[in-house]
């Protein structure tokens, strides 16, 4: 009787455990396959596991399109937007953990960054749009990361402010009494420390950043600037059949992204279970 | 410390938080601000000129049934995808707790939702739901039952994108609910056992109490996040079939860059708003206080 329960409880895990990973990987695999079927083979009413004659047609097509273009967009506007971020937020909360402002600013700003991550966005993106278009930031490349700013900084500042705050002070005191200055102390002796938070911190945003999607739509209009989330949306609005090549750009922008998701994994079991939005 | 040295090393903590500063007041502070104005008036885009209404924008907008069908679709998608995503993750941390080979790739292949962009994630999505080449109406068809307009049914079209999220975001409360059970000492269940707890007992009234904290928290990640939906809708139905699966968000975008109301969508905002800081308070509350 014990045996036999064992047994069933063993199997029920190893089903519950087969169906959840079945469920996750179907839609990937779904769409490495379409975007290797032929333009025939993704319209036929009766969908095919395998594609029956494997074609790079669809990779052709919207690399003569000009999709570098796009994905080039994307990487200059996630890596800058991370970067600034970090530089920003490093900068900001240690003044903010080693500096007491009057009026209790350090308070109020904390409690004012957690409040902009919780704000839709849309709420943001009708009067920022009037003021960036008043500056000639709309249609640019400098516009969509300072906007992204919205995303990443308060995030950063967040997580980085968590790693400066557990510092001791010892480090610091002891370069100030051998004459260091602060800006030196701050990039010689803080930084270093803080690198295992600063490396979280930038994957996260570099994802965030990656996958932006609402002003991305919104402050960028010309084709040549546009980044891979709104070419996606395009195709699927106006040019609905060319699902082979909708799925060859969706890889494409999907396959940087899942080199991270060892180093995402590990953030995510070391307690940053705040941490992902 | 003599006087010039405290003023320098007073003006280099002023310098170095400055920026950060700026940059938040300037995108965040400010069009909070203007939207607060705004909502009182009423725009002539084609004049240029703009007069003061008092609260008829937020009259008009509370009266109206598009306005209405926003919100109420918004809540029943937060509670619907945020309840449901917890609870699936709840169910499925309990079905795989333990040790088991290959656990840590199977790991890794259950957070690929979550970092996958959403534009990607709805291309996938609308080929599976489309009507005459989906794959679900394909198997709909193998079990005999008809095809269903997953996105241009009225009845169907909310649902449909409350499963998307579901899919993409389970796996968050699986990981974070996960590494909570992982974190409770074993000995506690053996004691519960060898005390004669049936494992149901042991569920409900050992392992959820203890993941309480947790789940509260995946909850609220979930309603404030979910709350904001605009992505899915704009991709996935553009806030059809017969405005079905209109949001908040998307009332927003649509007065603000569809019509150039900037008097309505900024009182849109502002209820917005108003129902987010309910929402967040909470949540803010929580996390200073593990910051203290």
């Amino acid at each position: 009787m014990y045996r036999f329960r064992f047994y069933l409880q063993r199997a029920l895990f190893w089903i519950a455990l087969v169906a959840f990973l079945v469920i996750i990987v179907a839609p990937i695999y779904w769409m490495v396959i379409t975007s290797l079927k032929n333009p025939r083979e993704v319209i036929s009413p009766i969908p095919t596991l395998f594609p029956h004659a494997p074609t790079l047609q669809n990779y052709g097509n919207v690399f003569s399109a000009g999709i570098w273009r796009n994905f080039y967009n994307t990487v200059v506007v996630a890596v800058s937007s991370t970067a600034t971020a970090i530089v920003l937020a490093f900068l900001a909360s240690y003044a903010l953990v080693r500096f007491r402002f009057p009026l209790k600013i350090n308070r109020l700003f904390l409690i004012w960054v957690l409040v902009v991550r919780i704000l839709p966005p849309i709420v943001l993106a009708v009067p920022l749009f009037t003021v960036f278009n008043q500056v000639r930031l709309i249609n640019t490349l400098a516009g969509l990361i300072i906007a992204f700013q919205i995303y990443t900084l308060p995030y950063s500042i967040w997580i980085i402010y968590g790693f400066l705050k557990s510092l001791p002070l010892e480090f610091e005191e002891a370069a100030m009494i051998d004459g260091a200055s602060p800006g030196r102390i701050l990039i010689c002796i803080v930084a270093p420390l803080v690198r295992t938070g600063v490396i979280a911190t930038s994957i996260f945003s570099l994802i965030l950043a990656w996958n932006e999607f609402l002003f991305a739509l919104l402050f960028v209009r010309t084709p040549r600037l546009l980044t891979l989330p709104v070419v996606i949306s395009r195709y699927i609005g106006e040019y609905s059949t060319q699902w082979g090549e909708l799925m060859a750009i969706g890889l494409m922008a999907s396959l940087p992204i899942l080199i991270f998701s060892n180093l995402v994994y590990r953030q995510l079991t070391q307690g940053f279970s705040m941490s992902l939005k | 410390m003599r006087n010039t040295d405290r003023l320098a090393h007073n003006a280099f903590f002023y310098a170095i938080f400055a920026p950060a500063l700026i940059i938040i007041l300037f995108l965040t502070t400010y069009p909070i601000g203007t939207i607060l104005r705004d909502s009182f008036y009423e725009y002539d885009f084609i004049r240029g000129t703009r007069f003061f209404v008092g609260f008829d924008n937020y009259r008009h907008i509370i009266g109206e049934e598009l306005f209405q069908r926003s919100f109420q679709n918004t809540v029943i998608f937060t509670f619907a995808a945020s309840f449901l995503e917890v609870f699936l993750g709840v169910l499925i941390a309990f079905l795989l707790y333990g040790e088991f080979r290959g656990k840590r790739a199977a790991s890794l292949v259950i957070i690929f939702p979550m970092i996958i962009s959403t534009m990607v994630i709805c291309a996938i999505w609308q080929i599976f739901y489309h009507y005459e080449i989906g794959l679900f109406n394909y198997l709909l068809g193998l079990v005999g039952a008809g095809p269903v307009g997953w996105l241009t049914d009225r009845q169907m079209a909310l649902f449909s994108v409350i499963l998307v999220d579901i899919w993409q975001w389970t796996p968050f409360a699986f990981l974070i609910i996960q590494a909570g059970m992982g974190s409770i000492p074993r000995e506690l269940f053996e004691a519960a056992r060898i005390d004669g707890a049936r494992s149901s007992q042991i569920a409900f009234r050992i392992t959820l109490p203890i993941l309480s904290g947790q789940i509260l928290l995946v909850l609220m990640l979930r309603t404030l996040d979910t709350f904001r939906l605009f992505d899915k809708v704009y991709a996935l139905t553009g806030g059809g079939p017969a405005n079905s699966t209109q949001t908040l968000s998307f009332f927003i975008y649509r007065e603000g860059f569809s019509f150039f109301n900037f008097g309505r969508a900024s009182a849109a905002s502002v209820i917005t708003l108003f129902f987010v800081a309910f929402l967040a308070l909470f949540y803010v509350r929580k996390l200073l206080r593990e910051d203290d």
